[in-house]
């Protein structure tokens, strides 16, 4: 029975991947009929996944954890290690962060300056930070905290700006929304000096701007104090799309790689004649289509 | 076997290696979603026209291998559509 059973399956399978006479010489799962299936049910997969995720969404949906108390721990140990100051958290900046996060998300855009122009110093000045110096790092499509600072870490310009000892305050925002039809996570943090306590200390010469850090001279006013805000992320889905999807995803195409390359190899070797595409066409185009999802799962920093 | 195969047709093989590389890289560049989607439905019609043309010049074309080349396109489309519909929310 058991070896019956067997049998079947490796016939099933040969007949799937391997061709001959059976399968007119060309892989079963590689015939028109299976392509058209195979993409038939990627289109209603995708439709049913969505309807899910929208109606339970404690089923299916983005797994993240990422907080504003966790980002400024780990910020201020990078500082400490490279001999810097911690920053302190400050409520006119986390303010400034959550509304460029919300602007971000209403305008639909992914920049350091809104479409319409808003610089970041903008919603810094309009939270009442009166800055010297000023600077903004942006993080979208991370899950963890420590991804967050480990991708900001390892680029030169947002390095500069977590560990410039040309700052003293901070503030973050992390908020999950819809942005260019993606559900993502966008962390927001803001860097920030008073004029004030720059005023006190030293007489100050302006740095010169850059792409995340301007410094403008700001009327002298009091410093507000500081206030801790915290803002999180914490969502844990019982199944975490992101992860089913790209599963799914290299499945399909490294079964369909396999049955390609099988195929090649098989015809190359009993030299059958047949009417069929190139396989290497078929493998490159497919590889090129594996690669992306490398490029859609992991974070962007700006 | 495999250097046998590409040398028949090196040429061909070199370009469509160079388009793919050129439209990753582009598609890597950038992070707008919608020029990245542009990016990877003009490589397929390129992958598409070039596999047919292809055949074309070797004097072997056929219904099926057209049908193939656009079912192939078709499912790669469809994967990307999968991975961001479920990830996104259109």
């Amino acid at each position: 029975m058991y070896k019956c059973y067997n049998k079947k399956v490796k016939d099933f399978l040969s007949h799937l991947f391997i061709p001959r006479e059976s399968n007119n010489h060309r892989a079963k799962i590689l015939h028109h009929t299976n392509l058209l299936l195979t993409i038939a049910f990627l289109l209603l997969a995708s439709f049913f996944i969505q309807t899910v995720k929208v109606k339970y969404p404690s089923v299916l949906g983005i797994q993240a954890d990422i907080s504003s108390d966790q980002l400024l721990f780990l910020t201020n140990k990078e500082r400490q290690s490279a001999g810097v100051g911690s920053l302190v958290i400050n409520d006119e900046l986390s303010q400034a962060a959550s509304a460029k996060a919300d602007d971000m998300f209403q305008y639909n855009y992914w920049a350091h300056n809104s479409p319409s122009g808003k610089t970041p110093w903008v919603f810094i000045t309009a939270a009442g930070y009166k800055y010297i110096y000023a600077g903004e790092n942006l993080a979208r499509g991370f899950t963890t905290t420590q991804s967050v600072i480990d991708a900001w870490m390892a680029s030169p310009d947002h390095r500069a700006n977590m560990l410039s000892s040309n700052y003293q305050d901070v503030g973050f925002a992390v908020k999950s929304g819809n942005l260019n039809g993606e559900d993502t996570v966008l962390v927001v943090e803001e860097f920030g000096n008073l004029y004030m306590s720059v005023a006190k200390n030293t007489p100050q010469e302006i740095a010169p701007a850059k792409s995340t850090v301007a410094s403008v001279p700001a009327p002298v006013v009091p410093a507000p104090v500081a206030h801790k805000t915290v803002q999180a992320v914490s969502k844990n889905p019982l199944i975490n799309t992101s992860t089913l999807s790209s599963n799914i995803y290299y499945v399909f195409i490294l079964v369909f790689i396999f049955a390609l390359f099988l195929d090649m190899v098989i015809i190359e070797k009993k030299k059958v004649m047949r009417f069929v595409g190139h396989n290497i066409d078929h493998i490159l185009y497919l590889l090129l289509i594996l690669s992306l999802v490398g490029i859609w799962s992991k974070g962007v920093i700006i | 076997m495999f250097t046998k195969i590409l040398l028949r047709h090196n040429i061909y093989y070199l370009m469509l290696a160079v388009v793919f590389c050129l439209s990753f890289l582009l598609a890597y560049s950038s992070t707008d979603r919608i020029f990245q989607i542009g990016v990877i439905v003009a490589t397929t019609f390129f992958y598409v026209l070039w596999g047919i043309m292809h055949h074309l010049l070797n004097h072997d074309l056929h219904l099926k291998i057209v049908v193939e080349y656009i079912l192939i396109g078709g499912f790669g489309l469809a994967m990307i559509f999968f991975i961001l519909s479920v990830n996104g929310n259109h």
